[in-house]
């Protein structure tokens, strides 16, 4: 299996014009983004803003991106240098940086939308998300868990899962999908339910 | 919800489904809400097992993205107006480039008739001198070509030619005066040959 081929094809959509193939894009590497950016920012709506910015760039010069790597090296090209270049901004002048932000009427809609997520409700959403998906995992069988795992947390590919765990690829891929189906049953209750307002706003 | 096309999503969020399938699937990826919600929460499911902290996993941050979004054109649309603008200011350049090709031909064509010896003498029209008294024959430009007569026209009656050949005399080398006398004794001949073989096949018919 070609690496990549899967954001490929997305990324050929929005450079159709297909938006919502950018969307999906997002909604896969958002953590992963953010994360990185924590690398050079402890704050993580400073972060979440950066990650913001970066997927913008990101979108405005996909017409340019011909595939040449991953789009997510490329996409973590763009996220570390907009990193850097807030962290010195922020470092030259803080005040400024802080005015700019101030001056846009979609930045105090942001900070608005930080300030919902910041506040205890919003930690304890995302800790009740990280509870929900532990449990599902702990309670997932063994084969299951093990695929999951491997795939999510060792990065590494069905094929390599499959030599791991002495079984065919399908097996993989259907132990994977399983494990995430189960994960998922109770996930999306819970979003649905009382995260609806992540679900609607993330 | 579809198995089969849960269990291709997954697999396409490993990048591990074939390319075939994943252009459709992220076809249908791209309009289905409830399909994008799933893929966005197997994601949400990997950074749990990543243990990212300080990721808030409820955080509105693709829907911020993909509000600023609605504000930026898409893609395509951005290609559209640059084929206008070509077109628009196109149209004139495969004619403006006929022109100037026309115009090039036209001003080639112009200077090898100036280059071009004149079949009844050594000079040129453009070149020859035109003093008042000399008739001066015009040429009208055509680009047909006409046909081959068997004996060419003389452009000027030759004892005038003469008379002012031999009226320059004075300015006009040994050589090359007598190369041109020579011309019109040897061409006249055989234009007034020509005319006699005419009248005698009219006289035999007759």
């Amino acid at each position: 299996m070609s690496a990549d081929v899967s954001d490929l094809s997305l990324v050929r959509r929005v450079q159709r014009g297909d938006k919502g193939a950018f969307d999906a894009l997002v909604l896969k590497y958002q953590h992963k983004l953010v994360k990185l950016v924590m690398r050079y920012v402890r704050n993580p709506a400073e972060a979440e803003d950066i990650a913001q910015e970066a997927f913008i760039k990101a979108y405005r010069a996909l017409p340019g991106f011909r595939g040449d790597s991953a789009f997510y090296t490329w996409l973590y090209r763009i996220a570390i240098n907009t990193a850097k270049n807030a962290v010195v901004s922020r470092d030259r002048s803080p005040i400024e940086y802080n005015l700019d932000r101030n001056s846009n009427d979609e930045s105090n809609d942001m900070q608005g939308h930080m300030k919902d997520a910041e506040t205890p409700e919003g930690l304890v959403l995302t800790d009740e998300i990280r509870s929900i998906v532990n449990g599902a995992i702990e309670a997932l069988p063994e084969d299951l868990r093990t695929a999951i795992v491997l795939r999510e947390l060792e990065g590494l590919s069905y094929e390599e899962i499959a030599t791991a765990m002495d079984c065919p690829v399908g097996t993989v891929r259907s132990r994977i999908f399983r494990a995430r189906e189960a994960i998922d049953r109770q996930l999306r209750e819970v979003f649905e339910g009382g995260l609806g307002r992540a679900e609607e706003l993330g | 919800m579809n198995e089969e096309l849960d269990s291709q999503l997954s697999a396409m969020f490993d990048d591990e489904l074939p390319t075939s399938e994943c252009e459709l699937l992220a076809r249908r990826l791209a309009r289905d809400e409830l399909l994008k919600a799933r893929w966005g929460r197997y994601a949400v499911v990997g950074a749990v097992i990543r243990a990212e902290r300080g990721v808030r996993l409820n955080a509105p941050l693709a829907g911020r993205v993909n509000a600023l979004l609605s504000a930026e054109p898409d893609h395509s649309a951005a290609a559209v107006p640059a084929q206008k603008s070509a077109t628009r200011f196109g149209w004139w350049q495969p004619v403006a480039g006929g022109a100037l090709a026309a115009g090039v031909a036209v001003v080639s064509v112009l200077w090898l008739r100036s280059q071009t010896p004149l079949p009844g003498g050594g000079l040129s029209a453009a070149r020859a001198p035109a003093p008042a008294t000399m008739p001066v024959v015009t040429v009208a430009d055509s680009y047909v070509v006409p046909p081959t007569p068997a004996v060419r026209p003389m452009l000027v009656p030759s004892t005038e030619l003469a008379n002012y050949v031999v009226a320059h005399s004075v300015v006009s080398s040994p050589v090359a005066r007598r190369n041109l006398l020579s011309s019109f004794i040897t061409s006249e001949p055989a234009a007034a040959g020509a005319e006699e073989q005419k009248e005698d096949a009219k006289v035999h018919a007759q």
